[in-house]
């Protein structure tokens, strides 16, 4: 009797129809309007690789070592340099990352032992252009500079 | 840690049933294994799945070693619910040979045994469907033996389909 | 006779491989008998990337990130199973903080797993409502993935030996405060479907698969636990300490898609169980024990195994002692539990394909590999 009158009434159609409402409140909110509004990532998040530099002479903190480009399952890293007679170190000349073949997985910035290759909270990374997912020193040092939008 | 050798009541009843077809009990890193010679295997897993309750086949695969007399070895993994273990069979298989397909035994052998195929070239006598199963129909060459190289297969894929040097 | 004039052969219908409720590129050759089904051929392989070669290329730690792509879904569970068979080659085992952690964190992620599971399931089914509820939900999990370690679904979280990142400040707090949150949801999705008429004439009695035709076509998981097969590798052959947890495996009896959302539903729920008992006891110490830096393990070969969303994962390794896996073969679960779809469709209706499709959670990054 009771399942019956259950059906009539359609009790269990009611009943999803309540979570529903109650999940209508604007609190439950949870999309983003992305390109007006930012996500903020976490602070380990792994995005966009940069070089970093020494703030106070603004030279770059790589010391060719080559253990990132080694440590890379994808090959993707090319470090050249060229031996400083007076300091008897290598210098860095061209430093190449190409982020088209990039998953990311932070096994290069692990690898680094002097903290100068870094993933960072950058995750716009698209580009045009094959060509321009390559990125050379420069654009390394500086970061993607994405546009952006404003409300 | 080498392996060590492996004996209790299954391997005494393996032993009598089968007697010098299989080569070779033994465990390494406390998972057990037995070598058999390839025209047993069959049997030998009927036997365990009626007699020794190992109903349920987990893994079928194989291993290339170009410079072995009988090239590939194949690796069956066997479990069994109500003794809660798992067993390894291994046979060697040389490249002309065709070991007689499991798929009677346990049907979830089907795909695997294709799958093999597909990788290894490794034909399975009496498979219901032998034909490639990841890999396209038309693909040539079997790309987990170790002598195909990634390289050379990606460069002959561009060549072929984009007529242009790969430069990898 | 009127009969004769009625052309009643076989009717071949391509299924997929775009179709969206193939869960990506799988594709199923129909043979249709008017609405019934009369067998079925899969065509898989279009997501092939040779995960297997390219492991015979990498070094063992190089490797790592790329079984996080077969089963994008669960990804740590994929890596526990990789860095778990490594140890095992090695013969190294993790330590007691580093095992804790990875154990919260694959529960986590067979969560997240299930959830998308549910959503995407009860969307093919006919509703839509429980998707968006669900990825909610899911999203508070790979919030707390992307705030361990940086990544929300490739996170190549785990390392051979342990982790590589500590726990960030806040991580039990949060793990907690998902817990409390969670459990009225799993109750929200129950009051959506669980009685909802239209649900259950869509899931009772359709793909049943009893626990004889599991074991002969290997399948794993949730589908053979709601065969009322009560077996679970967690319980069976414990890994990664879970040995010390407290929980149960929920079973099915009739073997149906239904029950096998059940099951699915109160894996949840244990695993939010085996979460709190392991966030409240997560040991001080080190994260990674002791592990040569280039990893040669000796001549010899594992097979090791773990339970994942969706079945028994397996790694089963070849080392010929130098740097690269000699052989890594994936025993994948989704391959081999879809096996079963010829078994389980034969004499459905084409509506039904659809539900049972859905009810073996398949990834199809994972069948291909
Ligand atoms: S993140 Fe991984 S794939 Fe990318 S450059 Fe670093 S090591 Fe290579
Ligand atoms: S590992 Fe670090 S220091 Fe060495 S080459 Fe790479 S970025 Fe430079």
């Amino acid at each position: 009797m009771i399942p019956l009158l259950k059906k009539i009434f359609l009790v269990d159609l009611f009943q999803g129809l309540w979570v529903t409402f109650r999940n209508q409140h604007p609190k439950h909110i949870y999309t983003e309007q992305y390109p007006i509004q930012r996500p903020k990532v976490a602070e380990r998040y792994r995005g966009a690789p940069r070089l970093n530099i020494n703030p106070d002479n603004g030279e770059t903190l790589c010391i060719s070592c080559d253990l990132c480009a080694k440590a890379c399952p994808e090959n993707l890293i090319v470090v050249t340099s060229v031996r400083n007679e007076q300091t008897k170190r290598k210098d860095l000349t061209t430093f190449t990352y190409d982020t088209s073949r990039c998953m990311f997985c932070g096994l290069c910035e692990d690898a680094c032992p002097v903290d100068a290759l870094e993933l960072t909270q950058d995750f716009e990374l698209a580009s045009y252009t094959r060509e321009g997912l390559i990125w050379d020193r420069q654009m390394l040092e500086e970061g993607p500079k994405p546009t952006q939008y404003k409300a | 840690m080498a392996a060590e050798p492996w004996d209790d009541d299954l391997t005494r009843a393996l032993a009598q049933q089968f007697g010098n077809r299989v080569e070779r009990y033994a465990t390494y890193l406390g998972q057990k294994f037995l070598v058999a010679e390839m025209a047993a295997v069959r049997d030998i897993i009927e036997f365990l799945k009626l007699e020794a309750e190992f109903d349920y086949l987990v893994d079928l695969t194989a291993v290339d070693y170009p410079n072995r007399p009988k090239r590939f070895e194949v690796v069956y993994i066997l479990y069994s619910f109500a003794r809660n273990e798992r067993v390894r069979i291994k046979c060697s298989v040389a490249e002309s040979e065709r070991p007689l397909s499991v798929a009677c035994v346990h049907a979830t052998a089907d795909w695997m045994e294709r799958e093999v195929f597909d990788m290894f070239g490794i034909e399975f006598a009496e498979h219901p469907d032998l034909k490639r199963l990841l890999m396209p129909d038309d693909w040539q060459g079997f790309p987990l033996r170790r002598d195909v190289s990634i390289l050379a297969m990606d460069n002959r894929w561009v060549k072929e389909n984009l007529g242009i040097e790969s430069g990898q | 006779m009127a009969q004769t004039f009625l052309d009643s052969n076989e009717l071949v219908l391509n299924m997929g491989p775009q179709h969206p409720s193939t869960h990506g590129v799988l594709r199923v050759i129909l043979k249709l008998d008017g609405e019934r089904v009369n067998g079925t051929e899969c065509v898989v392989g279009y997501l092939h990337r040779g995960v297997e070669k390219i492991a015979e290329n990498r070094t063992y730690q190089m490797f790592a990130p790329y079984v996080d792509r077969m089963d994008y879904v669960a990804s740590i569970s994929n890596g526990l199973g990789y860095v778990l068979a490594v140890e095992k080659l090695i013969n190294v085992e993790t330590t007691p903080r580093a095992q804790v952690v990875r154990v919260i964190l694959t529960e986590l992620n067979r969560i997240a797993s299930h959830l998308l599971w549910l959503g995407t399931h009860a969307l093919d089914v006919g509703a839509i409502t429980p998707l968006f509820y669900t990825l909610r939900e899911r999203e508070e999990i790979l919030k707390i993935f992307e705030n361990y370690c940086g990544a929300r679904l490739t996170t190549h979280a785990f390392r051979i030996g342990g982790l590589q990142y500590e726990l960030y400040e806040g991580f039990e707090r949060e793990v907690i405060a998902f817990c409390d949150w969670f459990m009225p949801k799993v109750a929200e999705y129950e009051e959506l479907l669980t009685n909802n008429r239209i649900w259950r004439d869509r899931l009772v009695g359709v793909g049943i698969l009893n626990a004889a035709d599991c074991k002969r076509y290997g399948v794993t998981g949730p589908v053979l636990r709601a065969a009322g097969v009560k077996w679970d590798i967690r319980k069976a052959l414990p890994y990664s300490g879970y040995e010390k947890y407290e929980f149960d495996i929920p079973v099915g009896t009739n073997a149906d898609t239904y029950d096998r959302y059940l099951v699915r539903m109160e894996e949840m729920r244990q695993s939010i169980r085996i979460v709190r008992q392991a966030v409240g006891a997560i040991p001080e110490g080190p994260i990674m024990a002791k592990v040569p830096k280039v990893l040669k393990p000796p001549v010899g070969e594992a097979y090791v195994s773990i339970e994942a969303p969706k079945g028994e994962l397996g790694y089963f390794i070849v080392s010929d002692g130098s740097i690269n896996p000699y052989r890594l073969r994936v025993r994948p679960p989704s391959l081999i539990n879809l096996q079963a779809l010829d078994q389980m469709v034969k004499g459905a209706l084409v509506a039904d394909v659809v539900a049972i499709i859905g009810t073996l959670d398949i990834v199809l990054g994972e069948i291909d590999r």
